[in-house]
């Protein structure tokens, strides 16, 4: 079922940031909303659920980029992974659990897509990139860690009540 | 242990066919699948695009009420002095006519052929600087192709699947267009920088370069058609121990309301290396 959700979930959530917040930037950084989402379903619990999340928001967003296809998908999959060790803990763990765990993902996705694209061979300032881009688009995410991960936890729980031992 | 070592594996096994379909998209060999796949997307995301728009117009409409009375006051001075002009040109283009044929001369007009694209989105990595495009090969969109509007260059199409495209901006830091100048009749390289501002370097140090001049695709390389405009001279800047003299310049494309595009379809792009697009 999770997998039903998440999937046209994951496009529209691509598609969102591909043409409206395409326009939106707070210095050049926009939030990442894919990356919001995988992270939000592995805080809420999802397991092996979020490792494909990662999978199939990694490949939205190296095709509607000009990333080369694949890598993001990595990165995802390889931050679902370490997400989900934290799995159905963070609320029980600390209210600010969530932000710490979105600013050590959001820096890892980029710091990966730093890597990819010095790789490609293209132009790169790495004080523009971390001063313009990086740091607003953590700022940006660490806005809506919270309320995406409340969201997500609230789905699941829906999709996945808890049993109630009689 | 059990489960932790299972996720293990699964994320090692999502890792690795990630990796074999970065592999076999590099070969090329996945190009009929994200075709397929990328149909429904590129329909739904052409729908958004569409109101999207509406409502930003909708929204910026009484602010540009105004604006727009006196833009249609300059524009009607415009319009007067470039038939004065335009009577100008046709006199001089009849000499020059005369003066091609006694230096037996033929100088081709090529006619070009435009075929009109929504805009549908904007590249997600916010480190590439490109649009997608809501027409594709089944189009008869290719690579290489310039794409313009009525203002001036936009960019090329680097990358076509069967339903979209994406056109690399002038305003990407990898993207370089020879220009020449209007007035000074002299050549350089535009680049742009990483913040998205365009600059002309390699310009003779001897060129007289005034501000405002306009700055066009000189056609030099091959990859963009002649006598498009790109942009203004905002600043120059001169060194006597310099090589060469650059420009920042200001385009004449409005490269955060793109909404239509026009791509020249019947332009023959020269390819040096034909590794790249």
């Amino acid at each position: 079922m999770a997998y039903l959700i998440g999937i046209p979930l994951l496009t529209f959530l691509a598609i969102v940031q591909s043409t409206f917040l395409g326009a939106f930037r707070f210095l050049d950084g926009r939030p990442d909303l894919l990356l919001l989402a995988v992270v939000g379903w592995g805080l809420a619990g999802g397991k092996t659920e979020t490792l494909v999340w990662g999978l199939w928001a990694g490949f939205l967003i190296d095709l509607l980029s000009g990333l080369p296809f694949g890598t993001s998908a990595i990165a995802l999959v390889f931050i679902g992974y370490l997400v989900t060790v934290f799995e159905g803990r963070v609320w029980e763990a600390n209210l600010l659990m969530p932000l710490g765990i979105t600013l050590i993902a959001s820096l890892a996705f980029h710091t990966w897509n730093v890597m990819v694209i010095i790789l490609m061979g293209r132009p790169f300032e790495l004080s523009f990139a971390l001063s313009r881009v990086i740091l607003p688009s953590i700022f940006l995410n660490l806005i809506l860690a919270l309320p995406a991960v409340q969201l997500l936890t609230n789905i699941r729980g829906r999709l996945y009540p808890a049993e109630i031992d009689i | 242990m059990k489960r932790l070592n299972s996720r293990v594996i699964i994320a090692a096994a999502l890792v690795i066919l990630a990796g074999a379909l970065l592999i076999l998209n590099a070969s090329g060999f996945l190009q009929p699948v994200q075709d397929l796949g990328m149909r429904p997307v590129t329909a739904i995301q052409s729908w958004f695009a569409v109101r999207y728009s509406a409502l930003r117009d909708l929204l910026a409409s009484p602010r540009d009420v105004a604006a727009l009375r006196e833009e249609i006051n300059r524009l009607e001075a415009d319009n007067a002095r470039l038939e004065q002009e335009i009577i100008s040109l046709r006199e001089q283009a009849a000499e020059a006519a005369v003066l091609s044929a006694l230096l037996n001369y033929a100088r081709s007009q090529p006619e070009n052929r435009y075929l009109a694209v929504n805009v549908i989105g904007r590249d997600i990595s916010p480190f590439i600087r490109s649009v997608l495009i809501g027409q594709g090969s089944d189009a008869g969109v290719a690579t290489g192709m310039p794409v313009v509007t009525a203002r001036g260059l936009v960019g090329r199409v680097v990358e076509v699947f069967a339903s979209y495209a994406r056109v690399e901006l002038i305003t990407d830091p990898s993207t370089a267009v020879n220009v020449r100048f209007q007035t000074a009749r002299t050549e350089g390289i535009l680049t742009a920088a990483l913040n998205g501002d365009l600059i002309v370097d390699l310009i003779d140090l001897n060129a007289e370069l005034t501000q405002n001049e306009l700055v066009l695709t000189s056609g030099l390389g091959g990859k963009y058609p002649a006598n498009i405009p790109v942009g203004q001279i905002v600043s120059i800047r001169r060194r006597d121990f310099d090589l060469f003299q650059t420009a920042t310049i200001q385009p004449t494309v409005d490269f955060d309301n793109l909404d239509i595009v026009l791509i020249i379809t019947n332009f023959q792009a020269f390819r040096l290396d034909t590794s790249q697009p």
